[in-house]
């Protein structure tokens, strides 16, 4: 996902259970960094570029961009570069497809591409050509990195990737969009590879991916938009598939794949609303999972997100994708 | 960094000075560790030392997938270059028992995580490259217990569904592939496996999922001719109006409803039929039949909104293929969208939309 715009309007004054904890939330995300003397700041090392994506963006939703330091992010992402054009979760981890994109997602929201240029010569082509690299032939499903695991997930970073730095004619897409084509279930949902079961996450990369390509001609709206709205259980929240529990993260996953085929409205916004900001920690800062749970970056960035698709008062406008 | 079903009192809890100590020295304890396999893996010491520190290293953090990547690296420079060296077959076969004990407790552990699944995955294929396609076989049929483990803790976990299809291929591939044997398919074994996972939880759309998969498959295998394409499609209908009777507010079994009757439809590719040859007259049959058993629950249930919209939806397709209205009117639509309207307002949007395309 991306900004759309600039902030909108100022926040209206509004009763406490549908606050949103501004303040709050900005000074959890800044804190995220100081916490080294923790075990879990190490123990999710593995996440570090994914959480910067998190916490920037939910900043820049927030109104707060300048929350963290434009260069300290940009610095840092550098560092997680290789020379092979991927890049890794911190320095010293290997390059992956999830951090890649995640690099290319906070370089583009930086506008900084200049920055990636000046740190690697023809870095913007090479950073392109590694996710090319990873594209299979034969099926056009791409791995996530060079031990080949495969999943729709990664045809939608490689999409969102290349096409934020301008590059998707690297890529042969028509492959990609028919492998995704092959993973539709009667449901009209997709699932992470040809006969896998349905899931909300690989909706979005799917959906997604088809957005980018411009094959929404290929979903079944119709199907696809029944088994999403039905995600939506009488506390609010989005569940993932049939018969589980609601979730924050999930709940992103299904209402940007409902604004993407036009059919946010087959939802009720305004429980789902309530359901988000049950989340927050109005104390400490930040979103969980569930109301009453441990809140975390990721949690708190799609909480956000989501809140900013469902035009919450105050927020910067984002990009369903 | 993305927790789950942690509550926050336990997150927040105030620690004393002495736990703080401790966490310093677990942080540091920690640190040490990476560094000292970060020194070594860098400085290609690929040993039997370091697979040791990377196990200890993954027992404490299996998400630090670089770790993985190590891991194969130095796996890789200890398998012999020549496979076929009888004598380092043994050597081989401890690297590899090894590993696979390792990723079968942390699976029990970390079911969700992506990178175990994927080692685990990387060892059987090394296994069989390294080993032969006998050995190999073997141990694919090792991992069917292995995922009936997994879906026995949790019966729907999409890891374990997904592996699930990737070594049922595997092992049918490889007797394919041993001499002398005829190819043997999973299918109906794969069958047999979803009807006792539906019968121990009616609930479980991962099976009914699962079971719409291998159908069309099946009736291929089994050279069904339309009656035999018939009787099974009768009886899925039977098992799953059971199912309906039984838990009327269930969505899987609706789903799994919704999948039968979508392979009716004139717009079903031929590859996912189950009847091959449907005239009109016969799917007219078939969806009176459905709404006539729907209707009749609908006499115990009156406020499941499942019930209403399966009736739309049959209506819709009856519709479709020029039924006309000879078993319900446009008034009954028109009452079944009022209820769903009063039953489901959460998708109200969605109700909203339907009486719009069905012109109510
Ligand atoms: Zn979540």
């Amino acid at each position: 996902m991306s900004l759309v715009s600039g902030p909108g309007r100022g926040m209206a004054s509004l009763p406490a259970e549908t606050r949103l904890y501004v303040d709050k939330h900005v000074s959890y995300i800044q804190s995220l960094d100081t916490r080294k003397d923790e075990l879990e700041y190490w123990l999710t090392e593995h996440l570090r570029l994914n959480g910067l994506y998190w916490g920037m963006t939910a900043l820049h939703l927030l109104g707060h961009p300048e929350a963290l330091p434009r260069d300290g992010i940009l610095k840092f992402v550098f560092s997680c570069l290789h020379e092979s054009g991927g890049f890794g979760a911190a320095p010293g981890h290997d390059a992956h497809m999830l951090y890649t994109c995640s690099a290319v997602q906070i370089i583009a929201t930086l506008d900084a591409f200049d920055k990636l240029e000046a740190h690697m010569e023809h870095g913007r082509r090479k950073v392109g050509q590694w996710i090319a690299s990873l594209q299979d032939p034969e099926t056009g499903t791409f791995a996530g990195d060079e031990w080949g695991e495969k999943d729709t997930r990664f045809i939608f970073n490689a999409f969102l990737s290349l096409s934020l730095l301008g590059l998707l004619d690297l890529v042969n897409v028509d492959k990609a969009v028919q492998h995704i084509n092959s993973c539709v279930n009667f449901d009209g949902a997709y699932g992470t590879s040809p006969g896998a079961e349905s899931h909300s996450g690989q909706v979005y990369t799917c959906v997604g991916a088809l957005t980018i390509a411009d094959r929404l001609d290929l979903v079944n709206q119709e199907r696809l938009g029944a088994w999403l709205s039905e995600r939506q259980l009488k506390n609010g929240g989005l569940n993932g598939r049939p018969e589980k529990t609601e979730d924050v993260c999930y709940s992103w996953w299904v209402m940007s794949s409902l604004a993407m085929i036009n059919k946010l409205h087959w939802i009720d916004g305004e429980k789902l609303t309530a359901f988000i900001l049950g989340c927050q920690d109005p104390d400490l800062g930040g979103l969980s999972d569930r109301p009453g749970d441990m809140v975390d970056v990721f949690h708190t960035h799609f909480g956000i997100a989501g809140l900013s698709l469902l035009k919450y008062p105050g927020l910067a406008e984002v990009d369903p994708v | 960094m993305a927790s789950h079903g942690i509550t926050r009192a336990a997150g927040t809890a105030v620690r004393t000075e002495e736990a703080r100590q401790q966490q310093l020295r677990d942080v540091d304890a920690y640190k040490e560790l990476v560094d000292l396999v970060s020194t070594k893996v860098t400085e290609r010491q690929y040993t039997l030392e370091v697979i040791g520190l990377l196990t200890k290293l993954l027992k404490q953090n299996p998400e630090y997938y670089t770790v993985w990547n190590h891991r194969r690296r130095v796996l890789n420079a200890l398998f012999p270059s020549d496979p076929a060296d009888e004598s380092s077959k043994h050597g081989v076969n401890d690297l590899l028992q090894n590993d696979l004990q390792l990723t079968f407790a942390l699976l029990r552990q970390y079911p969700k995580c992506y990178w175990i699944w994927n080692h685990r995955n990387w060892l059987l294929e090394t296994a069989e490259s390294q080993q032969g396609a006998e050995v190999g076989r073997q141990l694919w049929s090792g991992e069917l217990l292995l995922v009936n483990k997994m879906l026995g803790a949790d019966s729907r976990n999409f890891h374990a569904w997904g592996y699930r299809r990737f070594v049922t291929a595997q092992i049918e591939r490889l007797t394919t592939f041993t001499e002398g044997e005829a190819p043997r398919s999973l299918i109906e074994a794969e069958f047999e496996y979803t009807s006792s996972m539906i019968r121990s939880n009616l609930s479980n759309f991962s099976a009914w999922h699962h079971r719409s998969k291998i159908i069309p498959r099946l009736l291929n295998e089994r050279d069904a001719n339309t009656d035999a394409r018939r009787a099974l499609l009768d009886s899925e209908l039977a098992l799953i109006c059971e199912a309906i009777n039984t838990d009327p507010f269930d969505q899987s079994i609706w789903f799994y409803h919704q999948y039968l009757m979508s392979t009716l439809s004139p717009n079903c590719p031929s590859k996912d039929r189950i009847v091959l040859n449907l005239n009109n007259g016969d799917r007219q049959r078939y969806y009176e039949n459905e709404m006539q058993y729907i209707r009749e629950i609908l006499g115990d249930e009156e406020d499941c909104k499942w019930i209403y919209e399966g009736l739309l939806f049959l209506a819709g397709a009856y519709l479709e293929v020029d039924g006309g209205t000879k078993v319900f009117t446009t008034a009954d639509m028109r009452s079944w969208l009022e209820q769903l309207k009063r039953l489901d307002p959460l998708r109200k949007g969605r109700w909203d939309d339907l009486g719009q395309c069905l012109n109510l």
